[in-house]
């Protein structure tokens, strides 16, 4: 892959010569741009297909609230955290939970006062810078320890790590009276430039901020503009950090990563000190999990042990990752986009299949009994509402047999090179073919 | 022919290690491949093993084309490996380590007496486990695990590798009695110690044939030898 | 849990309403030596150290011969607790005798580990086979797929059914035999039948697997293949088979161990019953070295006895305060029991021999490395 991506770089080189730095970062970033419009814009196709006449429901059926494409993002920075170490250096970390648990704890804990010498008035981009440090400390023990090991055995006691942190979470009767349940910090909290206040805005389920005059255009509920907001406020933050990671990615610093993926020995016979590489990315690793934990937390208006530090949360990144492309950065957000189009399809409320099924077939026919006590309706309720999870992991074993590179690395696979790089070309390629 | 190695092509990764290579083996005869180090020698015996399987031509034993064929089929049909390195299971005892290559059906204790009578220094580290042997011993344990196989063929890798010179002219005298009983297919970075145990030879360069003849005609000397065995 | 004692004893930062009673760890030893405590706390952990041997014994044979660190394992547990319950509370009647209850606990058990054998070698033949010439990582990736399907499929069966997924199902524990559910007083201490009957079976399973490991002549195939198994394909075993063989009976027996968990009411069928049965099998082929039988056996008598000491100690103490830390380091550090302990405990133990000993106790430096 590396070896493709330099190729291109100096058949670019040529192509780009007369033009300025500006266009030639515009023209080098056009397919990230064209993604970035498509999320920005997304909101109000959704709005605007899902609450057409007749056809409005089929829509809702297939397309993701805006509330869920948050999650999207944020679960999405979390997958591509853990991409950036376990498709990268090819080390699975996985009590990656660990990380984006401490993000998340952190900023509910310092909003409620509950972490010594922070004001609870701090501002909650600095909460979340401050709660991704701490991560990454975390990461930098955990790492000097794991990183004597190897294959899993390194996941082993990673995954070691987070559960004695999820059962220590569980426990800690600092956080109250019922820490089984979590913490909240009912207000929530503004994301923006610290200390101005024309520059941040208030995320959150149910409590963001929304802008009727603006949004009220499109006929909008004002529900779906705090969504929106929370959507845009948090999306620019991930995509700060995307283009962070990447950078990192390109960098001298990246393809170190990848030698020892592909061949540690390798790489330490070459000079390079491979236990401070990974320790390295394993600590930028968990930075950005951090943040992503912070980010959730803040829009859910708390933590719990079930959706920070469990196995499953590590799992969602997993699954993001190996359906989007293992090693592919990017590829993470479009796998946990399907993961959660998924869970939204097969939902148990309004919007779900179940529901719409129930909706369009006559009674009759659902109560009818197919074999004994089994009725149609039965059937639906038990396959289909709310078992996104069976589906998901029957996709994700496809993906596994038949598509190890995911979504992304496919597409890479075909065009020869990066989508941000090739993927222009290639489309001017295809569509000059069609013409012919 | 007993064993016929057709033009064969094979990959260790993205390497191209053998480039069709073609070599014969007649029953009761006995072979060397000689060549320098990395010239695909251990590559051929793989090769033939299909444990590293070629991707073109074909290897057939006993006029069977076992090419794709599992490697454990290839063994049970008579062909034997006593590898580079020994590769003893380190954990077995001697005594397992002769059970455990032994075919099921055959007489678990004539096994014994044969390895214990070719051998029978390892006799008294029968309950001891292989890992503990020497060098020395843990190549004999290795030929043995070959001869009670009851394998037709036998494809010996550098059994002189790494051994002190005195073992290995034990060693040397087990290989020139075993010759006698079966046929041999062998790889041996001693040249003069090849030449004695063999009647032809094949030399490999680069992954090719280039010369092969009667192991009586060639000596140490000679300048073909000399250019593609000295580093 | 330091921390929390940092917060909680620190005194500047935050008092607690209600002052733990600590009591030092010397005194805690003194008490478990006694021989009321002593007895529950040995038969306990026997019993524990039975079921997770049980347990863990197929996940160290499969890694061993075959590298595949199977997350299904707890799976299959779940799924033999669920089937085993399901026949005994179909063919057990208020009206069944003692004997007859064993008799049918012992024909489930039988059946569950047959099926289940054939259901691990048809997984291990369709989906496990394809991706060993892949990186380590994607059997991971696969068995934890496998997971993600079983356990939403036992789900959708559970709550069709009416019965709670989340929580223990309540219903096998009606056909327990009166003298596995009896209490019986042991110097004092209350110890229930069924651990007797778990410390039996334990031993036989231990017993059984190593007799087939060390004197049948396919034990001897699986432990050579498990060293080296090229080598052992050159000598013409066919390990492929061997492979199947050893997945399906490592199955096999993860399901059997969880026929036993769904009648103890310490367990009990449910989905999280996977997590639980994986984590435990994890730490203990981790701890004991991944891939040796030795190490299995050591290591799930060592968490046996963690996991019964530690809960033994849950009802009788507030906290435990250590002497020896509370001397270096300032203020009162003492551990509070809460009923996550024996769990933190064992992870712990985990994390403790990972750092000492990165290949565990009887481990090959080699194996499970890269």
């Amino acid at each position: 892959m590396v070896e493709a991506e330099e190729g291109t770089d100096v058949a670019k080189a040529g192509e780009d010569r007369d033009d300025g730095l500006l266009s030639r970062y515009f023209r080098y970033h056009r397919v990230h741009l064209a993604v970035i419009a498509a999320f920005l814009v997304y909101p109000f196709i959704y709005s605007f297909l899902s609450t057409a006449p007749v056809v409005g429901s089929t829509f809702d059926l297939f397309l993701p609230d805006v509330e869920t494409m948050v999650f999207v993002v944020v679960i999405g920075l979390f997958a591509m955290s853990f991409d950036f170490i376990s498709g990268y250096t090819g080390y699975l970390s996985f009590g990656h939970a660990l990380f984006y648990g401490i993000g998340a704890y952190f900023v509910i804990m310092a909003a409620t006062g509950l972490v010594p010498f922070l004001s609870d008035e701090t501002p909650y981009l600095l909460l979340i810078l401050y709660g991704a440090l701490f991560a990454t400390g975390a990461g930098i023990v955990v790492g000097l320890v794991s990183f004597r090991l190897t294959g899993v055995y390194f996941a082993m006691l990673t995954l070691g790590f987070a559960e004695l942190a999820n059962i220590f979470i569980r426990d800690w009767s600092y956080l109250g009276a019922a820490p089984e349940a979590g913490i909240t910090h009912g207000p929530g909290f503004s994301l923006g430039v610290p200390y101005v206040d024309g520059l941040q805005v208030h995320i959150g389920r149910l409590v963001g901020d929304s802008f009727h005059s603006f949004f009220g255009l499109f006929g909008m509920t004002e529900q779906i503009a705090q969504e929106t907001v929370s959507f845009y406020a948090i999306g620019l933050l991930v995509v700060v950090c995307y283009f962070a990671l990447q950078r990192i990615i390109h960098s001298p610093f990246g393809k170190v990563m990848v030698a020892i993926r592909e061949n540690e020995e390798r790489a330490k016979a070459v000079g390079y000190n491979t236990y401070w590489y990974k320790l390295g990315a394993f600590s930028i690793s968990a930075f950005f999990a951090g943040i992503a934990g912070a980010l959730a937390a803040g829009y859910r208006r708390g933590a719990s042990p079930d959706n920070s530090f469990d196995l499953f949360v590590t799992a969602d990144a997993l699954l993001a990752a190996i359906i989007g492309g293992f090693g592919t950065l990017a590829g993470s957000l479009y796998g946990h986009l399907f993961h959660e189009m998924l869970d939204d399809f097969l939902s148990t409320e309004s919007h779900g299949l179940a529901r719409y099924l129930q909706g369009i077939i006559p009674d009759s026919v659902l109560e009818a009994e197919i074999v004994g006590e089994l009725t149609l309706q039965v059937v639906i309720n038990g396959l289909l509402a709310g078992r996104a999870e069976l589906y998901l992991g029957l996709v994700f074993i496809f993906f596994v047999l038949v598509v190890p590179q995911g979504l992304l690395g496919t597409i890479r696979e075909r065009i020869g090179g990066t989508a941000a790089e090739n993927l222009p070309d290639h489309l001017r390629r295809y569509i000059r073919g069609l013409r012919k | 022919m007993m064993l016929e190695v057709e033009n064969i092509d094979t990959y260790y990764g993205q390497s191209h290690i053998l480039e069709g290579v073609s070599l014969a083996v007649e029953e009761g005869e006995s072979v060397a491949l000689i060549g320098r180090n990395g010239v695909g020698k251990t590559t051929t015996l793989r090769s033939i093993l299909q444990l590293t399987p070629p991707t073109e031509g074909s290897i057939t034993f006993r006029g069977e084309d076992i090419t794709g064929m599992e490697t454990f089929e290839v063994a049970q049909r008579g062909v034997g490996w006593v590898p580079e390195e020994r590769r003893m299971f380190a954990h077995l005892t001697v005594d397992e380590n002769i059970e455990v290559s032994t075919p099921p059906e055959a007489d678990l204790d004539a096994a014994y007496d044969l390895a214990y009578e070719t051998f029978p220094d390892l006799e008294q580290f029968r309950d001891k486990d292989a890992g503990t042997l020497s060098g020395g011993q843990q190549q004999m344990l290795a030929i043995a695990r070959g001869l009670v196989g009851q394998n037709d063929l036998l494809l010996i890798d550098e059994p002189s590798e790494g051994l002190a010179p005195l073992i290995v002219e034990q060693v040397s005298e087990a290989l020139e009695a075993l010759r006698a009983e079966t046929t041999m297919l062998l790889v041996e970075q001693n040249f003069e110690m090849a030449m004695d145990l063999t009647d032809r030879f094949y030399l490999l360069d680069h992954g090719q044939v280039v010369e092969s003849g009667q192991s009586d005609d060639v000596s140490a000397d000679d300048e073909f030898i000399q250019r593609y065995l000295s580093a | 849990m330091i921390v929390e004692l940092f917060f909680q004893s620190g005194g500047t930062l935050t008092a607690l309403d209600v002052p733990l009673s600590s009591t030092p760890v010397t005194e805690v030893l003194t008490d478990a030596m006694d021989p009321g405590a002593l007895a529950r706390i040995v038969l306990d952990s026997l019993s524990k150290a039975g079921l997770y041997i049980t347990i863990a014994v197929g996940l160290t044979l499969i890694f061993g011969l075959m590298g595949v660190l199977n997350f299904a394992h707890g799976s299959f547990a779940m799924y033999g607790a669920y089937i085993g319950g399901v026949i005994m509370v179909v063919a057990v009647t208020s009206g069944t005798g003692d004997l007859s209850r064993l008799v049918i606990f012992f024909g489930a058990a039988a059946f569950v580990l047959a099926l289940m054998t054939v259901v691990g070698g048809a997984i291990e033949k369709k989906l496990i086979r394809p991706v060993y010439d892949r990186p380590p990582l994607f059997q991971i990736l696969l068995t934890f797929g496998i997971v993600l399907v079983l356990d939403e499929a036992a789900r959708i069966v559970v709550e069709w059914r009416g019965i709670t997924p989340r929580s223990r199902w309540e219903g096998p524990f009606d056909t327990l035999p009166a003298f596995l559910s009896a209490r019986y007083d042991v110097f004092g201490s209350t110890i229930r039948g069924i651990w007797l009957f778990e410390i039996a079976v334990g031993a036989v399973i231990v017993v059984g697997v190593y007799l087939f490991l060390t004197r049948t002549r396919y034990g001897l195939y699986i432990r050579a293949g498990s060293e080296d198994g090229e080598m052992a394909q050159a000598l013409g075993i066919d390990i492929r088979q061997a492979f199947t063989l050893v997945f399906g009976v490592g199955t096999g027996l993860a399901a059997f161990a969880g026929v036993i968990l769904m009648w103890d009411p310490r367990f009990g069928a449910s989905v999280p019953l996977t997590i639980e049965a994986l984590l435990i099998a994890f730490v203990i082929v981790i701890i004991g070295g991944l891939g040796t039988f030795k190490g299995t056996v050591v290591a799930g008598v060592l968490v046996g006895f963690i996991d019964g000491f530690t809960t033994w100690m849950l009802p009788n103490y507030d906290a435990v305060e250590f002497a020896l830390v509370s001397a270096v380091l300032p203020g009162e550090w003492a551990i509070p029991m809460s009923s996550n302990l024996p769990e933190a405990t064992m992870f712990l133990a985990l994390v403790v021999v990972l750092i000492v000993r990165p290949q565990g106790l009887y481990g090959i430096e080699e194996v499970g490395g890269h």
